[in-house]
């Protein structure tokens, strides 16, 4: 549905986003993540072409955005984190002039998607006079109109209450089993991108470090958790026996290659160490995250 | 679709409060000139003029008159300002709420969207004029009686006598003439408005450029080449009162006018084109 292929951005001196390539399949839930200023919005900018790439080249649908921007877009719906509307017109008046920009929508469509976002009978009102999660559900009506196959949520979750959120994820997931729509969705919640997403990219400082399913991701990490009565003395002896190659958190042990639990336990017993607990937990996605964008400690600086 | 798209654009701009100063400031500014020149001695220097020439002053100190010389000033600076100000709104105002970005998510392109916009500034812009003699000519008639058309414009060098009729036809004309200022200042305006600057910017940007033309061609030493000057080529409509109507003057600066609104608009929809919309 979505690809990019080798694309950069630069802003002046900055490289925003650099050769950066990418498939979003038709049916996912793909999350991307990555830092603030990690390239997420000015990709997600390139796919809606609305910043042009300084290389690569960006489809849609199987249409280059740049070329064949109506082709690309017909079928796309987009919330940003912000969503920006005409606050002295009404919600419905917002809703038209906005889907009239991909195509003649009638009156009954509207009344639809106003209905399944749950602003009937507010519909008619200023836009000012909406609260935070009434504005959420306009800007997810307006995306959801005239009909897309793709929706591209950039940061949909920020600024919203708990129960906005949960809100949100339960939308998303509604959007994905009714609609079957392919979704991308850019988040820095990285639980709710845990709970909808069936594949995941990380971007840091522009490139991709990681692009796979969810599952492929929290199984990747080869990480060991220990609870040993010395850490900093752990980790010096271990690596001096070459089991490990980093260490963080002060719990948490980088094995190195082939290296499997039993080795590093009988290493550690056999130098009198106490080891309360070992485990070999599937890291959460945000451990994984971090695991990614967070370079390990040197061992010998760990604690 | 792009009639439509239009119609959206119209009910942007018409439902927004700031598009109606323009409007008010023409009622409360025409009004109040009015009331001065019917309950003060602010006609003396018309009337003494009349009689020098041997007129009767009650065949000429009329609505038409009035309308006219009020016309005058808010043409030359309320006019301007207005059309300004919604000029640097269409484009840089989106661009800085972030509707702009919600638009450009859609498959629409630019180049017609900022089309779209331009049309809908020149509606304004053509609204705003005929209001303006509108509301001027209702304004004096309130005050003062129908009868001829007296115009002394001494920098265009005309001094003229039109019966109510003709007047009236003159006074006509002069506002369909002064659409085409009301539209190319706010072509400029809406041109600086697709740069990457505040819509304030815009708007002060595009009004310093009509100053400076302004300044320049009213200085002597540039009065050989007045030609050459932006706001030139605006006092159309004050022409338009010439006892003969010197056509082919007017069809030599409506012609740079296209040219001037060509180049805002192509300038604007390159550098609209060229950047980045980001949030």
């Amino acid at each position: 549905m979505i690809e990019l292929r080798q694309v950069s951005k630069r802003f002046g001196q900055r490289l925003a986003v650099n050769e950066l390539s990418l498939r979003v399949p038709a049916g996912e839930v793909f999350g991307l993540l990555g830092h603030n200023g990690a390239g997420k919005s000015t990709a997600i900018g390139m796919m809606l072409g609305q910043v042009w790439p300084t290389a690569g080249e960006v489809f849609i649908g199987g249409a280059e955005v740049g070329r064949e921007r109506r082709r690309a877009l017909s079928k796309v719906g987009a919330i940003f984190e912000t969503p920006a509307f005409y606050d002295y017109l009404s919600g419905w008046d917002n809703l038209r002039i906005f889907t009239q920009y991909s195509a003649p929508t009638p009156a009954a469509r509207l009344r639809e998607v106003v209905d399944w976002v749950g602003l009937t009978g507010r519909e008619t009102s200023p836009v000012r006079t909406y609260s935070h999660g009434m504005r959420a559900r306009l800007a997810l009506a307006q995306a959801l109109l005239p009909g897309p196959e793709l929706l591209i949520l950039d940061e949909p979750g920020e600024g919203l209450d708990p129960e906005g959120i949960a809100e949100m994820r339960h939308t998303i997931l509604r959007l994905h089993r009714e609609l079957g729509l392919t979704i991308l969705l850019s988040s820095h919640l990285l639980t709710e991108v845990e709970q909808l997403c069936t594949r995941i990219a990380v971007l840091q400082e522009g490139r991709k470090i990681f692009e796979g399913p969810l599952a492929e991701a929290k199984s990747n990490g080869n990480w060991l958790r220990v609870e040993v009565g010395d850490f900093p003395a752990a980790v010096t002896l271990l690596t001096q026996a070459g089991l490990i190659t980093g260490a963080r958190d002060g719990r948490w042990l980088a094995l190195a290659t082939g290296v499997g639990v039993d080795r590093v336990v009988r290493c550690l017993v056999e130098h009198g160490a106490a080891v309360f607990a070992v485990s070999r937990e599937q890291p959460t996605l945000e451990e994984f995250y971090l695991s990614l964008v967070r370079k390990p400690e040197p061992p010998a600086a760990a604690t | 679709m792009f009639l439509l798209q239009l119609r959206n654009e119209l009910v942007k701009l018409f439902g927004k409060k700031r598009t109606y100063i323009g409007f008010a400031m023409f009622l409360l500014a025409q009004n109040l000139i009015a009331v001065v020149f019917r309950f003060t001695h602010a006609t003396r220097p018309l009337q003494r003029l009349l009689e020098s020439g041997g007129h009767v002053v009650a065949d000429y100190l009329s609505a038409l008159t009035i309308a006219s010389i009020m016309l005058m000033p808010l043409a030359a600076f309320l006019l301007p300002l207005y059309v300004s100000l919604i000029g640097g709104d269409l484009v840089a105002k989106e661009a800085e709420d972030g509707t702009l970005r919600m638009i450009l998510c859609r498959p629409i392109a630019r180049s017609r969207l900022l089309l779209v916009k331009w049309l809908a500034g020149c509606i304004f812009a053509v609204a705003l004029s005929l209001a303006l003699g509108l509301f001027g000519l209702l304004f004096a008639r309130l005050y003062f009686p129908w009868g001829g058309l007296f115009i002394w414009m001494p920098e265009q060098e005309i001094l003229s006598l039109f019966p109510a009729g003709t007047g009236l036809e003159r006074y006509a004309v002069a506002h369909v003439m002064l659409i085409t200022e009301a539209c190319s200042i706010m072509g400029l305006a809406f041109m600086f408005s697709c740069f990457n600057v505040k819509p304030a910017a815009a708007t002060i940007l595009g009004l310093s450029l009509v100053f400076v033309s302004f300044i320049l061609e009213h200085i002597p030493y540039f009065k050989d080449y007045e030609n050459w000057f932006f706001t030139y080529h605006l006092h159309l409509w004050q022409l338009m009162f010439a006892e003969r109507i010197p056509w082919w003057r007017v069809g030599q600066s409506l012609c740079l006018l296209v040219g001037f609104n060509v180049t805002f608009l192509t300038v604007g929809l390159t550098v609209f084109q060229m950047r980045d919309i980001k949030s």
